[in-house]
């Protein structure tokens, strides 16, 4: 072993971790080289003045400087919470229960054939549904793409333009082909 | 705030008669998980001095080691109920600590103000008349010792953060290399690499002194 190498193992050698042949080894190498052993006996007084060196203790204000910040943070995150979570909690509520109601009703009148946004084509739809008296049977109209444009209604036009977004989803209007009883072409 | 916490921490950092001195860590941190909240009064006081010198000798500033070791106990306080109690207190709490230090070292490096505020604080201290402190020594044994003294502690504030670290938990906590190896979140070859070299710039540093 040369004194690179024992230099290198010589944290594990003074903890008792090498195995036997490499400590006995870096010994071997300790007692015949006078710079390792000076260097050894150097980290050894280092370390015993280390170990020596008094130990600092609290101040005496600390234990109250401790409790005022304890206090301080405590008192400060119960009654915050305490003050919005109800606010929050119901704006949440609120915003769930018309979310899934919107929706309802959406899907309720899709399902009763009021797909269409104008004044004409809403008027012809819940007559037909009044009429008819029940849901009606006809072709739903089928969706074709989602087109973020939103387009009025032409007579001329097959396509449907429906502006079902939701003002809090963001929901981009979807085109539908519509069928002729819809009032499509 | 209820009663209890606040009887809880009237008392904090001084335990003369705690219930809960017969207990270990774990058992303590259940009792105050439980709603005892004296028993917080306990791990203050088994860790106050301890978190303090692993702190103050990993950066060197007594007066901010103390802010450090109080900012360590309201971060138990604030996530002791989210602590993994299959572990050990001890590792966590030093986990926290020196995951403080590192974190004030690196602020030091950046602000040069800090860094100026605080070598003229140790000037400061350098400069009061010397004072001896066992009458029953030579002065100049006394002078060897404090010269001594002052030469370890340099010599430890010049080691590079990551090896500081390891040195002090090692030399001075006591720690094993596994407790190292989970307080500072490095594999256990890390650790010894460090604390090898540690040992080696620590020797380089002082054994001309020493010579």
């Amino acid at each position: 072993m040369n004194c690179c190498e024992f230099r290198e193992k010589h944290s594990d050698y003074s903890d008792g971790l090498l195995s036997p042949a490499e400590h006995s080894e870096a010994g071997a190498h300790l007692a015949a080289c006078t710079a390792c052993r000076r260097f050894d006996a150097a980290l050894r007084a280092g370390l015993d003045a280390l170990r020596a060196l008094p130990r600092v203790g609290v101040s005496s204000a600390f234990g109250a400087r401790l409790r005022r910040r304890l206090r301080g943070e405590f008192a400060v995150r119960v009654p915050v919470i305490a003050r919005w979570s109800g606010a929050v909690g119901t704006l949440l509520l609120v915003a769930t229960v018309g979310v899934i109601g919107w929706d309802l009703l959406e899907s309720r009148a899709a399902h009763h054939g009021r797909v269409g946004w104008s004044s004409t084509g809403w008027s012809r739809a819940s007559t037909t549904v009044a009429a008819a008296g029940t849901v009606p049977s006809y072709p739903m109209p089928r969706l074709v793409s989602l087109d973020p444009r939103v387009e009025a209604f032409h007579p001329m036009n097959s396509i449907l333009i429906v502006e079902d977004t939701f003002p809090f989803t963001g929901v981009a209007p979807r085109r539908y082909d519509v069928p002729a009883v819809w009032g499509g072409p | 705030m209820t009663l209890a916490v606040r009887d809880g921490l009237r008392n904090l950092g001084h335990a003369p008669s705690s219930p809960f001195a017969a207990l270990d860590d774990a058992q303590v941190v259940q009792a105050f998980l439980d709603g005892r909240d004296r028993a917080f009064d306990e791990l203050v006081a088994r860790y106050q001095v301890r978190l303090l010198n692993f702190i103050y000798r990993t950066v060197g500033d007594r007066e901010r080691a103390e802010d450090l070791v109080q900012e360590v106990f309201i971060r138990i306080y604030r996530h002791l109920h989210r602590f993994d109690q299959t572990k050990k207190f001890s590792t966590w709490a030093y986990t926290i600590a020196s995951n403080l230090a590192k974190n004030e070292l690196r602020n030091r490096s950046r602000n040069p103000l800090v860094l100026f505020q605080t070598i003229k604080r140790h000037w400061e201290a350098d400069h009061r008349p010397l004072q001896f402190e066992d009458s029953s020594s030579r002065p100049d044994d006394l002078f060897r010792k404090r010269h001594l003294r002052e030469l370890v502690e340099q010599s430890v504030s010049q080691l590079p953060e990551h090896h500081r670290v390891v040195f002090v938990l090692r030399e001075l906590e006591g720690k094993t290399y596994e407790e190292i190896a989970e307080i500072t979140g490095c594999n256990l070859g890390t650790v010894k690499s460090r604390l090898n070299r540690a040992r080696n710039n620590f020797a380089a540093i002082i054994q001309p002194h020493l010579d």
